[in-house]
């Protein structure tokens, strides 16, 4: 474990130094792509630590996303308060919706999260004096960044960004500490076997609902941090084509590995970037991506290449 | 002998539309008591179980544990009380190591599983009686396999882990034996006796082996075609001509 530190510490150093190095385009890439891992690994604890495939992830990404905007056209202008109220309106929707989820597993569980995750969208389209339907709703003004003695605009990318990275981090850490805890074994015993579990003692519907309220929470944060990189927030958000981002990022990545739907979101995107500057038909090039990957690589890239690597160093060892 | 049963049924049953699968069981069992529940296939021996776990209720009757109605109570709430079961196929946390299958339980029965933001491996007492457990039923060698990887009857006592590291009072078990060759099955046996003996527990066994049943049980009930059949010493239900009719249709009991 303690010698795996400063290869992790790898990617931290690059993404402190990549503004400074890269075009500030990619600045912007990097932005969403870190938003997006965040999102990726809030519906990986659901789906790659408690075995519950959720299909509407965007709906709580979405609420996130409104909850920003709607606050700041209402008078709250600090960011103090905005992601908190991000993470709060979105655990606040998921535990509501996740109560009449958590009774079914499997394909009706991602079936009803759909459905529910759909439901979340029409409101956000169809409302318009609420949330200015299919425009959505710009924001005039990014609060700055207030910190005591420093006060950053979030205009400038290179704020925006680092930002982005800071909160993610910390959600990613949350992340780290949950799937580490007491708690985090029980989610994995959920998915392993719910009967076993629950003839031990667990209430597995509540295991469940914590772990989806906590899912939708962070969801939340990412939509709150996206919206304020976007400058707005629209239904499109919350379409369920955004729900199966994480879901492809994951399976990309590996969702038993930790930083598995992170890196998957990395490759998606850059592989995005690289196949729509040759060409409009990108789904048919991530679709003849994605097949031999859940084939050839059930375990994901980064799930893989973590395989083989701790397969070499055990082989080493004895 | 004016001792609280641990269990008492009272005309416990349960049917599917007309069908009743079983009917009209009472019995009680004695804390520190040995004993099962033998009969043919599709007696229903697993349906009794399942109703009194709380896998699902009873459609009538009547459950007590330890004096307190636990009847249509869900595992969740019954558990804790102290009544634990096995299953007939092995039910264990296949890709979780050893240890970490047996730290699940202890981690409820200590009210831990809600601790979100603690790493787990500052839990050290529960390591510890982790490692108890399965020094316990004899797999502590194994404790950082993952319990897909170790033989069938080391599965077994895995799950026989999981349910003593609950403290259990009383524990069903549903074909223990299941599955297990000649050898596995004396080791779970000496288990169950040895685990009687030094920690009291109550144990409640269902199984077809009846070398077994008569190795362990001081009492034994004979279910058949979902009524209660017979209850009695093993000697009373080896001589009993009922038994012998519904079992073997007229010939002698194994053993």
């Amino acid at each position: 474990m303690k010698s795996k530190l400063p290869l992790s510490l790898l990617p931290l150093l690059f993404l402190i130094a990549a503004p400074f190095c890269l075009p500030t385009y990619w600045t912007f890439i990097l932005s969403e792509i870190l938003i997006m891992a965040l999102f990726a690994m809030s519906f990986n604890l659901l789906f790659g630590y408690s075995g519950l495939l959720s299909f509407g992830q965007a709906g709580f990404f979405g609420v996130g996303a409104y909850s920003a905007a709607l606050l700041l056209r209402h008078g709250g202008d600090s960011l103090w308060l905005l992601l908190p109220a991000g993470i709060a309106s979105a655990a606040l929707a998921a535990v509501v919706i996740g109560f009449l989820c958590v009774r079914r597993d499997e394909i009706y569980f991602a079936m009803i999260t759909l459905g529910f995750g759909m439901m979340l969208f029409s409101i956000a389209h169809n409302w318009t004096e609420l949330t200015g339907g299919s425009d959505g709703l710009p924001l005039a003004a990014i609060p700055p960044l207030r910190l005591p003695g420093l006060e950053l605009s979030l205009f400038d990318p290179r704020n925006m960004y680092f930002f982005i990275l800071a909160v993610v981090a910390l959600g990613i850490f949350f992340l780290w500490r949950l799937v580490r805890s007491p708690f985090g074994l029980i989610l994995t015993a959920v998915r392993e076997n719910k009967e076993r579990l629950a003839f031990v003692g667990a209430d597995v519907r509540l295991v469940r609902l914590a772990a989806f309220t906590i899912a939708g929470g962070l969801a939340g944060l990412a939509g709150t941090l996206f919206c304020l990189f976007n400058s707005m927030a629209t239904p499109d958000f919350m379409h369920w084509s955004y729900s199966a981002k994480p879901v492809l990022m994951t399976v990309l990545g590996g969702a038993g590995n930790f930083f598995g739907p992170a890196f998957g979101a990395a490759v998606f995107f850059l592989l995005e970037q690289l196949i729509t500057s040759v060409t409009d038909n990108w789904m048919i090039f991530l679709g003849a991506i994605l097949i031999p990957v859940v084939i050839f690589f059930p375990r994901g890239i980064l799930g893989t290449l973590a395989g083989y690597y701790r397969e070499r160093r055990e082989k080493k060892q004895p | 002998m004016n001792v609280t049963p641990i269990l008492k049924i009272e005309n416990l049953g349960h049917a599917y539309g007309s069908f009743k699968v079983i009917d009209d069981i009472s019995l009680e069992i004695a804390p520190g008591e040995l004993s099962a529940l033998i009969g043919p296939n599709g007696a229903g021996k697993t349906t009794f179980y399942n109703v009194v776990s709380g896998r699902f209720p009873p459609t009538r009757g009547r459950v007590f544990f330890a004096g307190r109605e636990i009847t249509g109570r869900p595992a969740h709430k019954v558990v804790p009380l102290g009544m634990l079961r096995s299953f007939q196929i092995t039910n264990i946390f296949p890709e979780l190591t050893v240890r970490e299958n047996v730290l699940v339980p202890l981690l409820l029965h200590h009210r831990r599983a809600f601790s979100l933001l603690r790493p787990l491996q500052g839990e050290k007492r529960l390591y510890r009686q982790a490692d108890e457990v399965l020094e316990k039923v004899g797999i502590g060698a194994h404790a950082d396999r993952p319990a897909r990887e170790l033989a069938y009857g080391d599965q077994r006592l895995v799950e026989m882990a999981i349910v003593l590291a609950r403290e259990p009072k009383l524990v069903l078990l549903d074909e223990p034996t299941a599955g297990m060759n000649p050898e596995e099955t004396t080791r779970m046996i000496n288990l169950i006796k040895e685990l009687a003996a030094r920690f009291g527990t109550t144990f409640f066994l269902t199984e077809h082996d009846m070398k077994v049943v008569f190795a362990i049980a001081s009492r034994i009930f004979v279910l058949h075609q979902g009524v209660l059949l017979a209850a009695g010493t093993p000697e009373e239900i080896r001589n009993d001509p009922r038994v012998r009719e519904a079992y073997l249709g007229g010939g002698t009991l194994p053993c």
